[in-house]
């Protein structure tokens, strides 16, 4: 049964630590995909060769492209597009799309509380310290009552699937995420190349994310306005994402800015246009915080617009993101997410986070300490991969100088288990032919006033790199359209 | 008793090239509060552009300019008159030395509710090496404590303008051991917090007293939260309590937070800035 006569699986090697999306241990294939296997069992690789010529191609005229910095002058890059789909089946979905939900509004609630109240830090739940070492908290925010009481109107939530086969949440980005421009432009290639399989499946649509976005954007308009005016902000066109704020904009029908194209006076926002000023109700901002207004913050900041925070504080114009929201996407805050979700919705995490021992708590560190191997060790207050001890990469007397080290200043330090990202199918252009390349999956949560969407799809990013577990587009990483399947 | 206070501001700025476009906000009104009454205020731009009303991050009153035409020079002035109660600095009964207020600074509620005037800024954080430079006597009271501190730091600290500018590194002025009374602030509220007590900058006018006319600019103190009493005014370049000769404008965490004049101009060249303030009391004119 193993791969049997399919040329294209031929040569498909199976490491049997990691989990493979496709293929069981025993090597059968698993029956969402048994359909799809088969169909490419027709083909020989010379046809699929030419297929992801073609695919290129059509992101080409698509215009997709993002930008890699660090080089004399930005590049525009076509972001590399494997043409073997993610499928995710409804009983799976239904765990993402109900966890994503939770996840939002229970960041949601928290954000709302640590600008208002603040109980959950008076109650001990979340340590103070997480809010008052971090620079995303912005004082300028305690107090304000976002229109709609919406703060993350937009989460990205980046979960992979663990040698257990269970989902794991790796991080909430409820900043700017980016990236779902990809899914769309990523069904239209596949669609393009290979109709034909597609068609085989009842897999939910993915082109209705602007219509939702739009609509639950302007559920949380500004007291008084009727019709609202939106409008989505970019930093302009030398940003990685331009192309992304340009296709939202498009597919909403509403108007792409920057920051001079907009003005404030006495503390409404208005679009300088031909025929005069036009107030605008909702922006859809692309440019960090810091960025926003420099009256308020950053003032050598060319992007924003001099006045919009005062306007927004006074509730004359929605913000989305609401400023202030980085501080809940934080490292150390993920590890709270578990005891924020019991607070604000009484529930379990419906996607599992990764565990988080805290080393500050006796008996975890008595764990911690007598489980070295099988954990990844973090210092609590380092950014950036620093400090970081990776278990099962110790010798004898690395872990030994490991416990000492926490031992003698348990606060600093948490473990995680050492998590394995799933494997899926992908064409290895150099070698013409399958591999197993690690995957991720990022959901976009959109939240409205009383109602929320799940975009039923997703950006699947997978490490083009052998070994590879960095996904990033930036980092040499690709994507894959993804199927949520209906019934 | 009251004393009435009429307070002049005006800056001046010239640009070598053009301006195309630009923004200003003024931090500068005298805030109304239990201990000053804003009566009248004036503000006017040479350009005769129409000025506007709003607030801050942190909500004080701020002005805002945007001209609607290209420029190369332009000029602000405003005028605030303000009366101010006669008050006592130590119109409050000193708290009996008490280890229940030293308690309340280590409790959670207090950390929380005050977390935005214990933090370090980058301009309220003592350097590493300077960590215990002034370190509370727990056999005294609070304030007591922060009064000693408030001498200290006047001491410490030599007042000489021109040396530092408003992104001086807080270890700069300690070893230069020279500065102005933002940097005086910082100082002293850096060391207010470590001694894990909220500390909060104050941006206003000074009436320099009887016989002074000269020009001078926006002064900075600080205000410190002391259990059992409340929010007491300190200024530690002139080792005084904050008392009827303080006119207060806003608060923050440091200067950042109160920078009486953001300008965002569009214009390439060389420009020059001026700024004047003359307080005058009622008896003066």
């Amino acid at each position: 049964m193993e791969n049997l006569g399919n040329q294209i699986f031929s040569s498909y090697q199976r490491n049997p630590d990691l989990f493979d999306e496709i293929f069981d241990k025993d090597g059968s294939v698993k029956d969402v995909y048994k359909t799809l296997f088969d169909l490419y069992g027709g083909h020989s690789i010379q046809d699929y060769v030419r297929l992801n010529e073609k695919a290129k191609s059509s992101f080409f005229n698509q215009g997709i492209t993002f930008q890699v910095y660090g080089e004399k002058e930005a590049k525009e890059k076509i972001f590399p597009f494997d043409l073997f789909p993610r499928i995710i089946d409804t009983n799976e979905w239904d765990i993402i799309e109900q966890g994503s939900i939770q996840r939002s509004r229970a960041l949601n609630l928290f954000l709302w509380d640590i600008y208002h109240d603040k109980k959950i830090l008076k109650q001990g739940i979340v340590p103070l310290e997480l809010i008052s070492s971090s620079d995303n908290y912005l004082h300028q925010m305690i107090g304000v009552n976002p229109p709609g009481g919406i703060y993350n109107h937009i989460s990205g939530i980046d979960v992979i699937k663990h040698t257990d086969g269970d989902y794991y949440v790796l991080e909430d980005n409820i900043r700017c995420p980016s990236g779902v421009s990809y899914v769309i432009c990523n069904r239209t290639a596949l669609k393009r190349a290979l109709f034909g399989v597609f068609n085989h499946y009842q897999t939910h649509t993915v082109t209705n994310y602007a219509e939702n976005l739009l609509d639950l954007l302007e559920t949380t308009k500004p007291k008084g306005v009727d019709i609202p005016n939106t409008v989505v902000i970019t930093p302009g066109m030398y940003n990685s994402a331009f192309y992304e704020h340009s296709y939202l904009a498009k597919t909403m029908g509403v108007e792409l800015v920057e920051g001079r194209d907009l003005f404030v006076e006495n503390d409404f926002v208005y679009m300088k246009t031909i025929q005069g000023p036009e107030r605008v109700d909702v922006i859809y901002r692309r440019i960090d915080d810091q960025f926003i207004d420099p009256l308020e913050f950053r003032p050598d900041s060319a992007l924003g617009v001099p006045g919009l925070f005062a306007a927004y504080k006074k509730g004359n114009v929605t913000l989305a993101n609401a400023p202030g929201t980085g501080v809940a996407d934080d490292k150390a805050v993920y590890t709270y997410m578990p005891e924020i979700i019991k607070y604000y919705l009484d529930e379990k995490p419906i996607i599992k986070n990764v565990h988080t021992y805290h080393c500050s708590r006796p008996d975890e560190l008595k764990y911690v300490l007598e489980h070295i191997p099988e954990l990844v060790i973090k210092p609590v207050d380092e950014a950036g991969g620093y400090g970081i001890s990776i278990g099962n990469r110790l010798s004898k007397d690395e872990i030994e100088k490991v416990k000492k080290q926490i031992s003698e200043a348990p606060r600093k330090y948490v473990a995680q288990p050492i998590m394995s990202l799933s494997v899926h199918p992908t064409y290895i252009d150099q070698n013409e032919s399958f591999e197993q390349r690690h995957i991720d999956l990022r959901t976009f949560t959109v939240l409205g006033k009383d109602r929320e969407f799940v975009l039923k799809g997703g950006l699947t990013r997978v490490a083009l790199k052998k070994g590879n577990l960095i996904v990033n587009s930036s980092q040499g990483g690709g994507s894959k359209d993804t199927w949520v399947l209906k019934e | 008793m009251y004393q009435e206070y009429s307070i002049q501001y005006s800056a001046k700025n010239h640009y070598d090239t053009l301006v195309n476009d630009a923004y200003w906000q003024f931090l500068i009104i005298p805030e109304d509060n239990e201990s000053q009454q804003l009566v009248s205020w004036e503000f006017s731009n040479s350009l005769h552009d129409v000025n506007q009303t709003s607030i801050n991050g942190f909500g004080f009153k701020t002005i805002r300019v945007h001209p609607g035409q290209k420029f190369n020079d332009i000029s602000f002035q405003a005028s605030f008159t303000v009366i101010k109660k006669e008050t006592n600095p130590f119109d409050f009964s000193l708290p009996h030395h008490n280890k229940a207020d030293y308690d309340k600074l280590e409790e959670l509620n207090f950390q929380v509710d005050f977390e935005p005037f214990l933090r370090r800024t980058s301009l309220t954080r003592l350097p590493n090496t300077y960590i215990d430079m002034y370190t509370f006597d727990e056999n005294k009271t609070i304030f007591e404590n922060i009064q000693n501190l408030n001498g200290w730091v006047s001491e410490y600290l030599s007042f000489k303008p021109g040396v530092t500018d408003v992104d001086t590194p807080l270890e700069e002025i300690i070893e230069k051991r020279n500065g102005v009374c933002q940097d005086f602030t910082h100082l002293f509220c850096a060391v207010v917090k470590e001694n894990k007590v909220p500390a909060r900058y104050v941006s206003g006018y000074l009436h320099q007293g009887h016989g002074y006319f000269g020009d001078s600019q926006m002064h900075a103190w600080a205000e410190v939260y002391v259990p059992d009493i409340g929010w007491v005014g300190f200024d530690p370049t002139n080792n005084l309590l904050a008392n009827t000769n303080h006119i207060k404008v806003c608060h923050g965490k440091d200067y950042k937070d109160c920078s009486p004049l953001i300008g965002v101009v569009y214009a390439h060249g060389a420009n020059t800035t001026s700024h004047t303030v003359k307080v005058l009391s009622e008896q003066q004119q």
